[in-house]
């Protein structure tokens, strides 16, 4: 029994550190690098780059310091993708959480 | 149905009713309903399997008795978020091929064998089943335990973060090492008491 409340405290001990090492912005684990807002392409012209993807746009927002788009891609598949907000490329695009693209030396 | 039961569900079908009606009023895509309609499974599913852990540990009290008496609403409750939160996939996905394609995903097939553990302790929920299935009863009912687990996976891997999941994790974990102190505690003393 000793032995069972060890081991729990020692699950329960690590949860809580994880839960506590977690950075403070949710879903944030993308950074692109950006400056300040003033300096960002507009929303239209994003519009226009997803479009040109051939995606069928759900939702734009802005995630830490990305573009962030919902989409459906080319083959009707949900993705995730994050562009950089002044140069509007696409850095980065996941599908249900799993990585499928990253621009080639982006670590953001 | 007693009063007081109508009254509780209700109550727990609000927030459901405010996620249909941002969605027909188009004030919310379905997938934005994706995470309100799921961490009100997830709230749903703690309170439920907390209720076990604090009575042995605080002891009998009307309020725990109480807690203990709904408990089994809660899971059905959870169970119908579970379903909403489903129905929001279908919606949003829109084709089964396009469902069938994502289907080995980690993120996704995490979600539905979480819903399908969760769909079987809902459809042993009755009395009938309880007596009928006696001891096994129990047994199948524990599949929720992994149906939690999974859901905060999918939560997890979907948002690429685990805070929140870890949020919905540590209560239980808390409840469940604190329970097993205090009955380890008991049991030493009761030993200690001479015949």
């Amino acid at each position: 029994m000793i032995l069972r409340f060890k081991i729990a405290a020692v699950f329960l001990a690590t949860a809580a550190g994880l839960g506590m090492s977690q950075p403070a912005l949710a879903d944030g684990d993308v950074v692109c690098g950006s400056g300040p807002q003033s300096g960002w392409e507009s929303e239209r012209d994003l519009r226009r780059r997803v479009f040109q993807e051939g995606w069928e746009l759900l939702r734009i927002q802005v995630e830490g310091d990305c573009y962030e788009v919902y989409a459906r891609n080319q083959m009707g598949q949900a993705i995730e993708a994050f562009f950089h907000p002044e140069t509007l490329e696409k850095l980065v695009v996941y599908r249900r959480g799993r990585e499928i693209f990253r621009k080639e030396g982006f670590d953001g | 149905m007693s009063i007081f039961r109508l009254v509780f569900w209700m109550v727990l079908a609000i927030p459901a009713g405010l996620m249909v009606n941002a969605l027909v009023s188009r004030e919310a895509l379905a997938m934005d309903l994706y995470q309100p309609s799921g961490e009100m499974a997830l709230r749903l599913m703690l309170l439920a399997m907390l209720a076990g852990p604090l009575s042995t540990i605080f002891g009998s009290n009307r309020f725990l008795r109480t807690w203990l008496a709904v408990r089994r609403n809660l899971g059905v409750a959870a169970f119908c978020y579970g379903l909403l939160h489903f129905v929001f996939y279908l919606i949003d996905m829109q084709s089964m091929a396009a469902i069938l394609d994502e289907l080995w995903l980690p993120g996704i097939w995490t979600g539905w064998l979480a819903f399908l553990l969760m769909a079987l302790a809902a459809s042993i929920s009755t009395d009938w089943a309880m007596q009928k299935l006696g001891r096994n009863w129990k047994r199948l009912q524990r599949g929720v335990y992994g149906a939690y687990l999974l859901a905060c996976i999918h939560w997890w891997l979907l948002d690429r973060d685990p805070g929140p999941a870890l949020v919905y994790l540590a209560p239980l974990l808390i409840a469940w090492t604190v329970r097993l102190s205090v009955t380890a505690r008991r049991r030493n003393t009761r030993k200690e008491i001479p015949a």
